[in-house]
């Protein structure tokens, strides 16, 4: 059996632990919305400002989910978490920015090293010193059985945990469910398809048509 | 040559997303790639070549030369100053 330990859910303007909202987006600030969030959780780590979007809301998700759920970076050896991440648009969102840049004649390589999405990835992994294994797919949507299928080969190959992402930042769209899955845990929900569903729906109930300026 | 050091101070937090770095932290001969000063990275070093293009036209040739080049503050400006001679 397997449990879903701890989720974080990141949407255009809320953010939200284990379902409850922790931060909610001040459209009058002049920091972007995962600057905000950044600066009220009080996090430090100044690479976190050259990062793209995809990887501001991986670090602000995977974050918040360690706070939740202190103990779980100590459980495990280095290589016994996983990660698993999936999203639709892969890293549009910056491959547009750097075409931008590059047709402006002043491509930056440090937004180029972003146009591939599994780089998320990455930066948690050099972030907490984690060498498990990691997975990015591009799927047409969420999809729980993908997460299901792949967590159950991951869980069955040495792997003790995985930290699993839905992670969609389109435009002004912003659909972020992490959520992290273990071999044990008691009081925790059950890892099914139904169970991920249902969680992965409660974070669109904070949904407001607020448009984000991350 | 002051007046440049500053300018290059700015610059690099601005081409880099120093964000939570101001000038006067930035000491003329602190170290940009060790983790006692900056602890600037990899990609960091080719925005360094970006930002001599954009600010000041120069363009990095020689490779060999960025370590040195790249040192500190007090580096960067000696090299542009010898360059637009």
């Amino acid at each position: 059996m397997k449990f879903i330990t701890a989720y974080a859910h990141l949407k255009e303007n809320i953010c939200a632990v284990n379902g409850e909202m922790i931060c909610r987006r001040d459209k009058d600030s002049g920091d972007s919305w995962f600057k905000q969030i950044y600066k009220q959780q009080e996090f430090v780590y100044p690479k976190f400002h050259k990062m793209d979007v995809l990887s501001q809301a991986g670090f602000l998700t995977s974050k918040l989910i360690k706070r939740a759920n202190p103990q779980f970076a100590e459980k495990y050896k280095d290589d016994e978490i996983a990660m698993l991440f999936a999203n639709q648009s892969g890293s549009a969102e910056t491959d547009q920015k750097f075409v931008h840049a590059y047709r402006n004649g002043a491509p930056s390589p440090s937004l180029f090293v972003y146009t591939l999405p599994n780089i998320v990835m990455g930066e948690i992994a050099i972030l907490n010193k984690w060498y498990g294994e990691s997975l990015f797919a591009v799927l047409p949507e969420f999809d729980p059985e993908f997460y299901i299928n792949h967590c159950h080969i991951l869980l069955s190959a040495g792997s003790e945990a995985v930290l699993c992402s839905w992670l969609e930042i389109a435009g002004n769209q912003i659909d972020v469910f992490t959520f992290l899955i273990e071999k044990e845990g008691e009081n925790r929900s059950e890892f099914t398809a139904d169970n991920l569903s249902k969680i992965a729906f409660a974070g669109n109930l904070h949904k407001t048509e607020i448009n984000a300026n991350y | 040559m002051d007046d440049l050091k500053e300018e290059l101070k700015r610059q690099l937090i601005e081409q880099l997303n120093l964000e939570e770095i101001t000038p006067a932290d930035i000491d003329d001969d602190t170290l940009l790639f060790s983790d006692k000063g900056l602890g600037l990275d990899s990609i960091d070093a080719l925005e360094l070549i970006v930002l001599l293009e954009k600010y000041h036209g120069i363009q990095v040739t020689k490779p060999e030369e960025g370590k040195e080049v790249f040192r500190s503050v007090n580096s960067m400006a000696e090299y542009i100053l010898k360059r637009k001679g």
